[in-house]
């Protein structure tokens, strides 16, 4: 391997320039990628990873956002060293996708929608590689097969909302390959994926990495991803690098307490824990007097941590005793849902997709039912059908021996306050325009629960405390919050009209490891604090064994298999299942390559 | 995409028709005795009585209006006779005994004032407005498209300030206003400078002592009215621009745009212009519906003799025929622009599928 190095970056600052004073979002950092290396970036929202990819590219929103000081060296093949910050703007787009290419986290709304893929794929290479448009083309669709897109041709003249999220992140990928970078700076290409999409995404870079010999940047808050392809890592907090060293070094001897804890949030798989390790019990922060952040450890190993927190089998084989002697709180019964695909001339439907297909399953009072499958398998559905947020085609939902499904108006919406749900996206299911505390408070003055506004802004504020949020907060807009605070005011929220059965869709796949965390804890606190019944639904199966007791796998609208979580985990009957569980990243050292 | 168009104009018919219905309805109730209007103050009741009988206004409602669905629908059963042939000048599709089904063109009637065929009176009004409309929308999107896009990407700058509060002020301006204003400065104050004329068509007869009292084209006379219908929509289009290309600039296609080492120009016009068009193009087809309906007060006070001036004397003088024929050409626009602006929409952005 050619050790000789390609980007050198030091002391890069970077601030943005906002109202309430100057974030140092990148605050003196230097490392060094050589020729033919991967390299981790690994830290939570608002660690400064983004920002540090987007400095090398020259990207940073500007204004609020302005690189300070610093040198950026890359070091081309043939010619002399490159400081890419003293480039002017045009000499810079010389290098932006031609030497340097990037691949963004959200595939979704990375692509122009109006445009076709192969269009914009070909763009690059009209203008980089000075390739006329039938060359271009050629190149593009044999890019294509080599990213493994199927149908080449396809795809070639679909636009991005015709395509899977995965697909999406292969035109992606195949955008930043086609000019054959020197480096390839991939931002979160896999977080908003499901699992199974993500091992694939990985393999496919890792592929293609030895084809053409690039070196990658690859910026996760996921320490478990890294594991499977770096060769280096680096751990940011707070704009400042905390640990480096290479992907061995972190797993197997971490330092920086900062970098145990991102070690020990992942739910462990092969035991059961009360609760996850979170960051701040590795360490605590205090804020200096000159500004600077002092940080004391806690906990000095991941393994003391976890076990701290282990579950013996005993108490769980009494836990599932007493569950299991009950009668269901609620019973599925043979259970469709279909949409329509097809209509005629006059609207009149013709072709029908069951994306709920005959399902039946039972959930016993104060028991987490966990929901795992692929996007797109129809677990959403099922989530949305039981609470009647989409139609039932046929079946019965018997919530205490009630079918939800036959329920009046105003039935209904009574059984709205035993049955809550806490969405996946805490952006968008906040309304931007109104405080958290009227978000809150609304749904109890819907239902009249107390007697008036006095006491149930008290309820807001408890409520808001339960949560780990304050009373104080009452008066702020969700734009003031972070993912994981936004989450909590929407658990809030759901906590508010005192329900029993809360139905979690997919609530914690848009949060940071670390964030999950602790979020995770919070709803294993409330299960055992009002004994809640919850059906968890996720795509991490890592995620739905750590919270579940019984976990219920479902593929194309059917159940595939169903029993207690860690049988199924530990002796997966369906191959469906194995390859879920083939998808989590484990994060092992022995997965490590060397 | 074909059946969804078919589909929409098969509801545009039903939308003719209960115009058609509303405004003869309408028309009906008002207190107005056509028949009396048209001979004035002095007249016996029998010369009023027969002219009833002959406009068909002795007839309930249903009846006229059954009538008047039958003449301007371009198929229907009517009885083959000289008179009738004269009148609708129809094609013969299926001869059913003394009458026969007929395929002819919609007959709006006559004036009841002047005793022209109400199409004949279209025929010359509507192209003048449709110029007319077409300069002055064509003017304001590409002003308006140019200020919006300046105005976006130098955000919160001099520039930027000074296109949001004028094109607030020219929104609030009513376009008759600035029509007069123009018409005073650049006709009347400036006319020694500019040439233009305070009031006067784009076809007026001649003055000429050769070509006497032939019709003529003066395109100049074009200039004044477009500017003064064009301002407004150029504030509307500079502001919807403006938001709409903010809003793209942000999005991270754009970014992804940007990595890929594209030039300023291409990022802006490319990737983001064509993404901030759909909101623009409502705009634009809306106003463009609404100016070729007639622009009744500019052309009114420039003496533009376009469809709104055409409307507005129909409307004064009680001329049932030509009002129900200026309003079911306006329908008509409405429906139509209001076709094309989908099939736009598609156009613009393939997300959009009507199927």
């Amino acid at each position: 391997m050619d050790k000789r190095s390609l980007l050198e970056v030091s002391n890069l600052q970077t601030h943005f320039f906002t109202e309430e004073g100057t974030v140092k979002a990148v605050d003196t950092i230097s490392f060094t990628l050589n020729r033919g290396e991967t390299l981790g970036i690994v830290g939570e929202s608002g660690s400064g990873k983004s920002v540090t990819s987007l400095s090398i590219m020259r990207l940073i929103p500007q204004p609020p956002g302005k690189i300070v000081g610093g040198e950026i060296k890359y070091y081309p093949k043939e010619n002399e060293p490159i400081d890419l910050l003293a480039l002017s703007e045009k000499e810079m787009q010389q290098y932006r996708g031609n030497d340097i290419a990037m691949i963004f986290q959200e595939p979704m709304t990375s692509l122009n929608p109006v445009f076709t893929c192969g269009n914009q794929v070909m763009e690059a290479i009209q203008l980089h590689l000075k390739l006329d448009k039938k060359a271009a083309k050629e190149l593009t669709l044999n890019i294509f097969q080599k990213v493994k897109l199927p149908d080449p041709e396809r795809i070639f003249n679909a636009y991005p909302h015709q395509l899977s999220g995965g697909q999406k992140q292969r035109v992606m990928i195949a955008m930043a390959m086609s000019c054959n970078p020197d480096i390839l700076i991939a931002d979160e290409p896999t977080t908003a994926l499901d699992v199974t999409v993500q091992k694939a995404i990985l393999e496919l870079m890792a592929d293609l990495k030895r084809e053409i010999d690039a070196s990658i940047v690859f910026i996760t808050h996921d320490l478990g991803v890294i594991a499977d392809i770096a060769d280096k890592v680096i751990v940011m907090y707070k704009g400042k690098i905390v640990e480096q060293g290479t992907v061995k070094e972190i797993f197997l001897n971490p330092k920086h307490p900062y970098t145990k804890g991102l070690l020990g949030c992942r739910p462990p798989l092969d035991f059961r824990v009360k609760r996850l390790p979170i960051v701040s019990d590795f360490m605590d922060v205090h804020k200096q007097e000159d500004g600077s952040l002092m940080i004391t450890e806690k906990t000095a190993s991941v393994q003391e941590a976890l076990d701290q927190v282990k579950v013996s089998t005993l108490s769980l084989e009494e836990r599932q005793k007493s569950l299991y002697a009950q009668q269901p709180i609620l019973s599925v019964k043979n259970l469709s849902t279909r949409f329509v695909s097809k209509k005629n001339f006059f609207g009149r439907p013709t072709a029908f997709i069951d994306a709920v297909n005959d399902v039946s399953f039972d959930v016993y009072p104060g028991e987490t039912l966990g929901l795992v499958g692929e996007s797109g398998c129809g677990k959403t559905t099922l989530g949305r059908t039981i609470l009647r947020l989409v139609e039932a085609h046929q079946g019965e939902v018997l919530f205490e021996g009630r079918d939800v499904l036959q329920l009046n108006k105003n039935d209904l919406k009574e059984l709205r306050k035993e049955m809550q749900i806490i969405f996946q996206d805490p952006y968008s299911s906040l309304n931007p325009r109104m405080t958290i505390g009227q978000a809150i408070i609304e749904p109890m003055q819907v239902h009249r629960i107390l007697a008036n506004d006095k006491e149930r802004m008290d309820k807001v504020i408890h409520l808001l405390e339960t949560v780990s949020l304050e009373a104080k907060h009452y008066n702020r807009y969700p734009h003031e919050f972070s993912g994981g605070q936004r989450q909590r005011i929407c658990i809030a929220r759901a906590l508010a009209l005192n329900p029993r059965f809360i139905i979690c869709d997919e609530s914690v796949s848009a949060l940071d490891v670390s964030v999950q965390a602790q979020v995770l804890n919070l709803l294993l606190e409330l299960r055992e604090q009002f004994n809640f019944t919850y059906i968890f639904i996720s795509h991490d199966l890592s995620v739905v064994k750590f919270m579940s007791d019984r976990m219920m796998v479902m593929n194309k609208g059917k159940i595939e298999e169903m029993g207690n979580a860690d049988e199924i985990y530990n002796a997966p009957q369906k191959e469906y299942t194995k390859k879920l569980i083939a998808a989590i990243p484990k994060g092992k050292v022995e997965n490590i390559q060397s | 995409m074909l059946k969804y168009i078919i589909r929409r104009l098969a509801y545009g018919v039903l939308v003719l028709i209960a115009v058609v219905v509303i405004i003869s309805s309408i028309i009906f109730l008002a207190p107005v005795d056509p028949a009396q209007l048209t001979f004035g103050q002095r007249t016996d009741v029998e010369a009023i009585e027969s002219k009833q009988k002959e406009l068909g206004l002795d007839q309930p409602l249903y009846i006229q209006l059954g009538m008047y669905l039958q003449d301007i629908s371009p198929i229907a059963v009517i009885e083959d006779t000289k008179a009738n042939q004269l009148k609708y000048s129809y094609l013969k599709l299926i001869p059913l005994g003394s009458s026969a089904l007929v395929a002819k063109a919609p007959y709006l009637r006559e004036s009841f004032q002047s005793g022209r065929r109400v199409t004949e009176i279209l025929k010359e009004a509507i192209p003048l407005t449709a110029i007319l409309a077409f300069t002055a929308i064509l003017i304001a999107t590409i002003i308006g498209i140019s200020l919006g896009v300046i105005a976006s990407l130098k955000q919160n700058s001099f520039f930027d300030n000074i296109a949001v509060v004028v094109s607030v002020m020219g929104y609030s301006l009513p376009s008759y206003v600035t029509a007069m204003i123009l018409a005073l400065v650049f006709g009347f104050f400036l006319n020694a400078y500019t040439g233009l004329n305070i009031q006067g068509s784009i076809r007026e007869l001649s003055t000429d002592f050769d070509t006497y009292g032939e019709p003529v084209f003066v395109w100049k006379n074009l200039i004044l009215p477009a500017i003064a219908l064009g301002i407004r929509p150029i504030a509307i289009i500079t502001q919807l621009t403006r938001s709409a290309m903010l809003d793209v600039l942000n999005q991270d296609y754009i970014r992804t745009a940007k990595a890929k080492g594209l030039s300023y120009y291409t990022v802006v016009i490319k990737h983001a212009l064509r993404n901030a068009l759909n909101p623009v193009a409502t705009a634009i087809s809306g106003w463009f519906a609404a100016l070729l309906a007639g622009a009744f007060f500019v052309e009114n006070v420039f003496n533009f003799k376009g469809l709104g001036e055409v409307t507005v004397t129909a409307l004064l003088t009680f001329d049932i025929p030509l009002v129900l024929g200026c309003v079911l050409f306006t329908a008509c626009v409405f429906v139509v622009i209001n076709i094309l602006a989908d099939v736009l929409y598609a156009m613009l952005d393939p997300r959009v599928s009507y199927s």
